[in-house]
């Protein structure tokens, strides 16, 4: 198959010492489980950061203090998911930069300036979650200050994914690209859709998760708020996690189905459709063992983490399965971009080895003329027309000596040549014997 | 660069949204994170030996405030580099990616070990009093920060001496073997490095005297011990990076000290560059003399001493990176590739066979000029977007269309035919063929004389 648009790969080799076949297998699982961590802590920091403003909102309107506790409990996670997801967002981001870079560039440019968003969006969304949590007791009797302040963090993270998907998606079907594709053509197309849906609802479902983990180990807490606070959180952690879990496998068909089709049959025949079954028969699991105790405030710790093992192993698996339909879809297209590259490089070489032409100015030419043009004179200067600087036979008109030639290169003086633009610069670095040769050659030209 | 998609920034144009993120990244990273952390570890250090808890409260309250801009702003605007040298130039990004892969992967680890003892040394330091063996072995998350901090700078240096020194590191251009062991060791890394690493402390020192400034407002004490203290710190890393600075003006290439002046003003004040000597010396002074001010009389001193001081310090920096970006040019890659993202030799090529022959994302219809030339003003459009919006906008900084402004197509033609000329020596050459540039010239003065 080929594709119109493409970029040429960049020349240069990937960095594998000439290893490609024990180091490419080695930057494909970097690049996936250093994406799964990334996930997680993203997962975690949409979630709990969302549940925060939540509780802290009811708290305040039934005036009840372990509602604000859970809140201000999530906080600590926000703050960790926050600076740790970037973090681990650098290694993929590397990775990928590395790996494909003429489909993730070209997409990252058809997005743009949006692009940008990931950058300063985010900034904005700290600074505001910082807020949040630091003036948690200083605001506590300005509640909804407090809260439009943690709400402005929420809706800022929750736009980032929008600009993240929108790329992928993007670098993911280079034949959808056209001349004029942008931001938001990317962005409102189904296939983008149903990802961006199906990863809001994971994100809930692993924040759901979080908080089951997080509320049991609070629930033994000495304190009474706190233990209090556990329960609560644990509660919300397994609607959080059954009913997204249960939509998503859903949402789950609807995005793969979106991508175009020779991709979905490559992924097929590439076997990685058993990676779904696999996820799917875990997740289903995982739902018995949650939705069996869901009213049971005592349900064991092993059993949370047992969930919490076995979706682990979910994760990993679309996120291996994630992998194996992006290089279903960009496979063909990093090959083209590699053989477009070689052949970009090998005419490159004839046409710079190829014999020379002759030169502009012959070598018969005045001395004059020649430093001249050595010294990009003639850039703004021609013999007999006028061009950005007057003709070399008007100067001539003037009958400058030599001296006075060499002053005004390095001096100039615009006011007695009021009708060009701009002002001739200053050229100290022209060698002065050259100039004087350059002064006779004009001179001469009367 | 010709066969990536076109990424237009009216008015501002690519170089100053770069250079906002970059500058905003250079400011923190350099005062809130790697001096940062250093000075920071050197306050606990005194507070612990002369167990003054007033002191220890005053280098946590610094911490808060540099722990907040260095997470929130220095880490994300340093990954905002890549975001915006990704769109703006592909070609130089995905290079230097490719050379400086494992020292980048190297950095991130480091990086994440930064972040991890940033968090545990900032959330932890109230639960462990001074007095305590537990604040000994707190200081030490403290120490291995600081550590952490220096050696992604450490990494990050590599790269941008690369840059202007690469050095002998491509052993052949085709095919393309890269010699990753020179990339790094490039001449200017070390100079650099010790450059960068003082003045990040003397950065971060000044940053910290304001800072004490505000936190001390009702214990004149702590004020003069802080002030003292961090003062103390800047003296003695200016003759340092003043030495490391030296050292590293020499790596500098012969046709880039040229440029040195421009780089400090501008091309139209650069005939009198004893103006570039003054604006220097004039923002050292700034510094200086704030400095001075509040170190002689820490509990007298207004704040507005503290704030010159910054405004020269922040304005020195600010001058030292434009000039290092400045004389770069016209390359991005020194030698090797121009600032818009054409690889030096692939010239020969361009002007024999176009330029947007190659420019997948140009329409097909416009990569050549047509038979009876009604397409040439497109052509030349596209040639602009791609070749020059790099540092030129349309109307906005550095407008194109002032710096052709009266000239005629033919005076445009020839001036684009030597752009890599004395009069303009950080601009590249044309890249492409006769007919492109015809073009290109059509299209300038087109747009010239639609604001006549």
């Amino acid at each position: 198959m080929h594709f119109n648009m493409l970029p040429n790969d960049i020349p240069l080799p990937i960095p594998t010492w000439g290893m490609d076949s024990v180091l490419m297998p080695v930057f494909l699982i970097l690049l996936v489980v250093s994406f799964v961590v990334h996930m997680v802590f993203i997962n975690v920091l949409l979630g709990a950061s969302l549940a925060s403003v939540y509780f802290n909102r009811k708290g305040a309107m039934e005036k009840n203090p372990v509602f604000d506790r859970v809140a201000y409990l999530l906080t600590t996670p926000v703050t960790i998911s926050e600076n740790m997801g970037a973090l681990w967002g650098v290694a993929p981001l590397l990775l990928v930069s590395v790996l494909f870079t003429p489909l993730f560039y070209a997409a990252a440019i058809m997005n743009s300036p949006q692009w940008l968003h990931i950058i300063y969006g985010n900034v904005a969304a700290f600074l505001f979650s910082y807020l949040y949590k630091f003036t948690w007791h200083k605001l506590e009797n300005r509640k909804p200050l407090h809260i439009m302040i943690g709400s402005a963090s929420v809706i800022l993270f929750f736009t980032l994914p929008l600009v993240f998907m929108s790329t992928v998606q993007l670098y993911w079907t280079p034949t959808t690209w056209t001349y004029n594709t942008h931001f938001w053509d990317a962005l409102l197309r189904p296939d983008t859709f149903f990802r961006l849906v199906h990863f809001f609802l994971a994100a809930f479902a692993v924040t759901g998760l979080f908080m089951m983990l997080y509320g049991k180990h609070k629930q033994k807490s000495a304190d009474a708020t706190d233990a209090e606070a556990g329960t609560i959180l644990l509660r919300t952690g397994k609607s959080w996690f059954a009913l997204p879990t249960v939509l998503n496998l859903f949402a789950g068909p609807l995005a793969l189905f979106q991508e175009p089709s020779y991709g979905i049959e490559a992924f097929f025949s590439a076997g990685y459709h058993w990676l779904i079954v696999l996820s799917v028969v875990i997740a289903l699991i995982c739902l018995y063992l949650v939705i069996r105790d869901f009213l049971n405030d005592h349900v064991s710790s092993g059993r949370v983490w047992t969930v919490a093992g076995l979706m682990a192993v979910t994760i990993l698996s679309m996120a291996t399965l994630r992998h194996g339909m992006r290089m279903s879809l960009i496979g063909p297209a990093l090959a083209q971009a590699k053989a477009q590259s070689e052949q970009f490089q090998k005419d490159s070489y004839e046409a710079r080895t190829a014999p020379k032409p002759a030169p502009a100015i012959a070598a018969d030419a005045p001395v004059g003329k020649q430093l001249a043009e050595k010294n990009g004179c003639l850039a703004c200067h021609a013999e007999d027309k006028r061009l950005v600087g007057p003709a070399y036979k008007e100067v001539a008109a003037r009958g400058y000596t030599a001296d006075k030639i060499v002053a005004l290169v390095k001096q100039p003086v615009p006011a007695d040549w009021p009708d060009y633009q701009p002002p001739m610069p200053p050229m100290p670095q022209v060698p002065e014997a050259d100039v004087r040769q350059i002064a006779d050659w004009i001179n001469g030209l009367k | 660069m010709f066969d990536f998609p076109i990424f237009d920034m009216p008015m501002f144009g690519h170089r100053f949204i770069f250079a906002f993120d970059a500058i905003v990244h250079v400011f923190i990273s350099h005062g809130a994170a790697v001096g940062g952390s250093i000075v920071l570890v050197l306050a606990q250090r005194l507070a612990i030996k002369n167990n003054d808890q007033k002191f220890d409260d005053l280098a946590y309250k610094v911490l808060f405030t540099l722990f907040i801009l260095a997470t929130a702003v220095g880490a994300l605007t340093g990954i905002g580099i890549w975001i915006h040298a990704n769109i703006i130039n592909p070609a130089a990004i995905g290079a230097l990616l490719r050379v400086f892969f494992w020292k980048w992967f190297v950095e991130w680890i480091v990086f994440n070990v930064e972040m991890v003892f940033l968090l545990m040394w900032f959330l932890s330091w109230k639960n462990r009093p001074l007095g305590t063996p537990a604040k000994q072995s707190h200081y030490r998350l403290g120490v291995a920060y600081a550590v952490a901090s220096w050696l992604t700078m450490a990494i990050i240096t590599a790269i941008l001496g690369f840059m202007m020194t690469p050095g002998n590191w491509l052993r052949s251009d085709f095919p393309a073997r890269p010699d990753y062991i020179a990339a790094l060791m490039n001449p200017s890394w070390i100079p650099s490095l010790g450059f960068r690493t003082f003045f990040a402390v003397a950065w971060a020192s000044a940053i910290c005297m304001l800072l004490t400034w505000f936190f001390t407002r009702n214990d004149e004490e702590t004020r003069v011990k802080g002030i003292r203290f961090f003062g103390k710190i800047l003296a003695a890393c200016v003759p340092l990076f003043l030495l490391f600075g030296y050292w590293y003006y020499l790596q500098f290439p012969a046709q880039a000290k040229e440029l040195f002046v421009i780089g400090a003003i501008t091309r139209r004040l650069a005939g009198n560059p004893q103006l570039a000597t003054y604006l220097t010396l004039g923002l050292a002074a700034l510094g200086l003399l704030g400095a001075l001010t509040l170190y002689a009389n820490p509990k007298r001193a207004p704040l507005v001493a503290a704030v010159i001081m910054l405004v020269g310090t922040s304005g020195l920096i600010g001058e030292f990176e434009r000039v290092r970006e400045f004389v770069r040019k016209p390359y991005i890659i020194y030698s090797y590739m121009y600032a818009n993202g054409v690889r030096v030799i692939d010239m020969p090529l361009l002007e024999r066979d176009g330029y947007l022959k190659y420019a997948q994302f140009v329409p097909p219809e416009f990569r050549q000029v047509s038979a009876n030339g009604d397409n040439k003003l497109k052509v030349g459009e596209y040639i602009y977007k791609m070749e020059c919006r790099y540092c030129h906008t349309v109307n906005g900084i550095n407008a194109i269309t002032a710096r052709v402004k009266g000239w005629n197509e033919e005076t445009i033609d020839n001036r684009i035919g030597s752009l890599h000329a004395t009069v303009t020596p950080f601009m590249p050459p044309f890249a492409g063929n006769v007919a492109e540039r015809q073009a290109l010239s059509a299209y300038l003065y087109d747009l010239s004389s639609q604001q006549r």
